[in-house]
């Protein structure tokens, strides 16, 4: 899996490339601990071009909301697929991430 | 009109039973023991004919049911009455002595007609058959309840008639010198010694026990007596075979449920398992019983109709309706589908409803009970589900394995919904989807730190 950093303005737009699971977590994690430590604690994820996410991607995107929420910051995603949509929505993690369609909308506001 | 299953009806039934009976035992026992149509007597026999006039009356306006429903037609009841039971009430409830009473010392060997004429009361038995029919249907009584009283019914009448008729055959011979009577030096006591012997030998002749200290002679007695014996001897298999199956139908759902708990036990006696695993299964079984008198609803469930089955499944299920959060959000259909597919589990104390590794296999919903989520090899504790919680969602819907394990506290109740139900529900219900999203925002705090914390069920 690949990520890739965007900065718009305050945010930071991390776009995650692949799948994001049990062999590829550990990054992600890593990368967006190095994020907030860095004082970066607004940041939009880009799902457009994550085919899979498993529970230890969930994991990863549970932990960082968690800790930005501490700090003040805030975690926000678009572009989910129908897949991982789905999971989202059944799961009821939706309304802890705040999930947007598009860059546009998940920048707004904040 | 009266319904056939009405208090009133039930109530009345109750009381001419009791008549019957009373009827049953006084007219015999005046033809043979008190022989004379005494004022008091007469007042007894006539009082009861009044209430049997009114069962006419209240029987020709009483509902039946036909091909399963209640016919409420005057018409076709009174109809019906007059071609099955009316003639025999009549003949059995109408006063034809009352015709006789001014020659009433008229008697036929020994025996005063206006009494012999009394006898065609005893047709009024017939009506218990009407009765406890009607009590064998009606679900408020245990039918294993209506075939003892049937039985002490049959067993107490016909002992009496013996008697009665053993006494009576002894007034045809002239209570003479040879008449069992006589020789049982009966003949100068009183009703009540000559009662109690006839009773005696009775008992004694149908219960098969045949003492001999009283024996017939006379052809009149011998001929009564093999007809006793024969009688007797037909009461005493009905009483045996009776009794055997009530004791096992008084409560069959007990002894069937018992029998099936001692034919595991038996199985496993052999198989040298665990103690506490034993105990277990042992504990699992008083508690089935204890909860829901060991019958399994699934069983009972599949032999009726859906609608009924929906009602039924909404009256056992209301507990877990009223707390599981899925179903205050589900309309009427998916109320409906949620609880056709829901399969009920029973789990002990200490047993495990999932387990770590596990593939998904549905949706738990914890409907009584507590508990616990543990994980890893020392089974670390995660916090408890109480009724209400479900879980198993997590797992189903990312397609992969627990990553704990969830064991029984208490005794709980958990309805399974399976992944291929869920699927299916998911696709032919576009509201499911929103219902769980709803219900799932409810607990999504507590899930998300279970998530951080590794734990996926």
């Amino acid at each position: 899996m690949e990520i890739h950093d965007r900065v718009a303005g305050e945010v930071t737009i991390v776009q995650l490339d692949g799948n994001l699971d049990t062999n590829t977590a550990p990054d992600a994690q890593a990368h967006f601990d190095g994020l907030a430590d860095g004082g970066h604690t607004l940041i939009v994820v880009d799902f457009g071009t994550l085919n899979y996410i498993s529970s230890a991607g969930l994991r990863v995107l549970l932990a960082t909301a968690k800790k930005l929420k501490g700090m003040g910051g805030q975690l926000r995603m678009f572009g989910l697929n129908d897949t991982v949509h789905e999971v989202f929505e059944i799961s009821g993690f939706s309304t802890i991430f705040s999930v947007f369609a598009t860059e546009a909308e998940a920048l707004e506001g904040f | 009109m009266i319904p056939e299953e009405s208090p009133f009806r039930a109530r009345w039934d109750l009381l001419i039973a009791i008549l019957v009976v009373v009827t049953g035992l006084v007219i015999p026992f005046q033809v043979a023991f008190v022989r004379g149509v005494g004022v008091w007597g007469s007042i007894l026999v006539y009082g009861l004919d009044l209430f049997f006039l009114l069962d006419i009356r209240f029987n020709s306006r009483t509902t039946f049911r036909e091909h399963g429903l209640e016919v409420r037609d005057p018409k076709r009841i009174a109809r019906r009455y007059r071609r099955g039971m009316l003639p025999w009430d009549l003949l059995s409830t109408v006063p034809f002595d009352l015709l006789l009473l001014p020659w009433a010392h008229l008697a036929l060997g020994g025996l005063p007609v206006v009494l012999l004429l009394r006898l065609l009361r005893l047709g009024r038995v017939i009506r218990l058959q009407v009765i406890l029919r009607r009590w064998q249907r009606s679900r408020s009584t245990n039918t294993g309840y209506v075939r003892i009283t049937r039985l002490l019914m049959v067993v107490f009448l016909l002992v009496h008639w013996v008697a009665c008729g053993w006494f009576a055959i002894a007034v045809v011979e002239g209570l003479s010198a040879d008449s069992w009577v006589a020789r049982a030096g009966l003949a100068d006591l009183g009703i009540g010694q000559q009662y109690l012997r006839s009773v005696y030998w009775s008992f004694v002749t149908t219960t098969t026990v045949g003492y001999g200290d009283i024996v017939p002679i006379g052809t009149l007695e011998t001929a009564f007596a093999i007809v006793v014996m024969v009688v007797g001897a037909s009461m005493y298999a009905l009483i045996i075979g009776s009794v055997a199956s009530l004791v096992s139908s008084i409560d069959s759902s007990k002894t069937a449920f018992w029998n099936r708990v001692e034919g595991v036990n038996q199985y496993l006696r052999g198989r040298d398992l665990p103690p506490d695993l034993t105990e277990q299964i042992q504990n699992y079984y008083d508690y089935i019983w204890d909860r829901y008198r060991g019958v399994s609803a699934p069983a009972l469930l599949k032999d009726l109709p859906e609608p009924i089955r929906l009602e039924v499944l909404f009256h056992l299920t209301k507990e877990l309706i009223e707390k599981v959060p899925l179903f205050r959000h589900t309309g009427p259909a998916l109320r409906n589908a949620l609880l056709m597919a829901l399969e009920p589990q029973v789990h002990v104390p200490g047993s495990y409803v999932v387990r770590e590794g596990e593939r998904a296999n549905g949706i738990y919903f914890v409907s009584r009970g507590t508990l616990e989520i543990t994980a890893g090899p020392q089974s670390t504790s995660h916090g408890t589900l109480e009724p209400g919680a479900y879980f198993g969602d997590l797992s189903l819907l990312l397609g992969e394995r627990r990553t704990a394990s969830v064991r029984a506290l208490s005794y709980s109740d958990v309805f399974l919904l399976p992944a291929r139900e869920f699927d299916r529900l998911k696709s032919e219900y576009e509201e499911f989807k929103e219902v769980l999203k709803v219900i799932s925002s409810e607990k999504t705090e507590k899930m998300a730190e279970l998530v951080i914390e590794g734990v996926i069920l």
